[in-house]
């Protein structure tokens, strides 16, 4: 049973504008690309956790291991190593990779008051200088 | 004057399937964007090159610069953030060697929450934890 002839249908298709729409989307795609490639990327530091008693670890310098202390008062802290002090990561690095006892491990002791920057900055410094465990040892009051 | 004809038939692209991959790359971006950012404040953190790449933690610790703790967005206090960490240790049978930590904190703040939580998460036999810095290198 035919119903509608060949000739009632219609000859010319019904097209969609295309291209402003993908002009959006791209527009779009390369937004989020180039935000994402601009995100400061994240990276971990991975330090052990050591809770000593201020004075159980002042004790244990006579070992002589790698000990890095925050040392100052507000706006003027710098790192302490041993007898010494040094205000950039960089001298701090240069002096811990001269240490034999790398098995030994580093610590790094951090007061309270301390800006936590710099605690970032030791444990990168014990890091670089290719200890194999590297220890935060918070300073609280309390402890 | 009339030059030449112009071609009635023009040579047509099937854009439909590019149109598919492209919007499957605009939500994959939006979706990944947003996921990425549930656990994690936006913090300026110690600009320091890390020791690994970051990987997936159950709990994200944000310190912010008046040394408040916000976990998934909620403040927390030092004993609640206790709390859901023991939460997170019971999940792993309390095995305290697979249950990764990471802290993120202020650059600008003092160390003192930093060491109440290091201090506390010791309590709970947990020795190690994943602090977050901030890699500007590409």
């Amino acid at each position: 049973m035919k119903l509608t002839s060949r000739s009632g249908r219609h000859s010319s298709r019904i097209e969609l504008q295309m291209t402003s729409m993908i002009d959006v989307v791209f527009l779009l795609l390369i937004f989020f690309m180039v935000t994402a490639s601009f995100a400061k990327t994240e990276r971990e530091l991975d330090p052990a956790i050591r809770v000593e008693k201020a004075a159980a670890t002042k004790s244990r310098t006579q070992l002589e291991p790698a000990i890095v202390e925050i040392v100052g008062g507000p706006g003027r802290f710098a790192y302490k190593l041993g007898g010494r002090e040094f205000n950039s990561p960089a001298e701090l690095t240069a002096v811990l990779r001269q240490f034999e006892n790398k098995s030994d491990g580093a610590f790094v002791r951090v007061p309270d008051d301390a800006p936590f920057d710099m605690a970032a900055a030791a444990l990168q410094a014990c890091m670089d200088a290719k200890f194999l465990a590297v220890s935060y040892v918070p300073l609280s009051e309390e402890n | 004057m009339r030059l030449s004809k112009r071609p009635s038939s023009g040579l047509q692209m099937n854009m439909t399937p590019m149109i598919d991959v492209t919007f499957l790359l605009l939500i994959f971006f939006m979706t990944v964007s947003q996921v990425s950012a549930v656990n994690k404040e936006k913090l300026p953190l110690p600009q320091q090159q890390g020791s690994q790449d970051q990987s997936e933690a159950p709990i994200t610790i944000n310190i912010n610069e008046q040394g408040d703790i916000i976990v998934s967005g909620n403040r927390l206090t030092l004993p609640q953030l206790l709390a859901e960490v023991a939460s997170e240790l019971g999940k792993v049978n309390d095995d305290a060697s697979r249950l990764t930590i990471a802290l993120r904190a202020h650059r600008e703040g003092n160390s003192r929450t930093v060491n109440q939580v290091v201090s506390a998460l010791e309590k709970l036999e947990i020795h190690r934890v994943r602090i977050a810095v901030e890699n500007s290198a590409p």
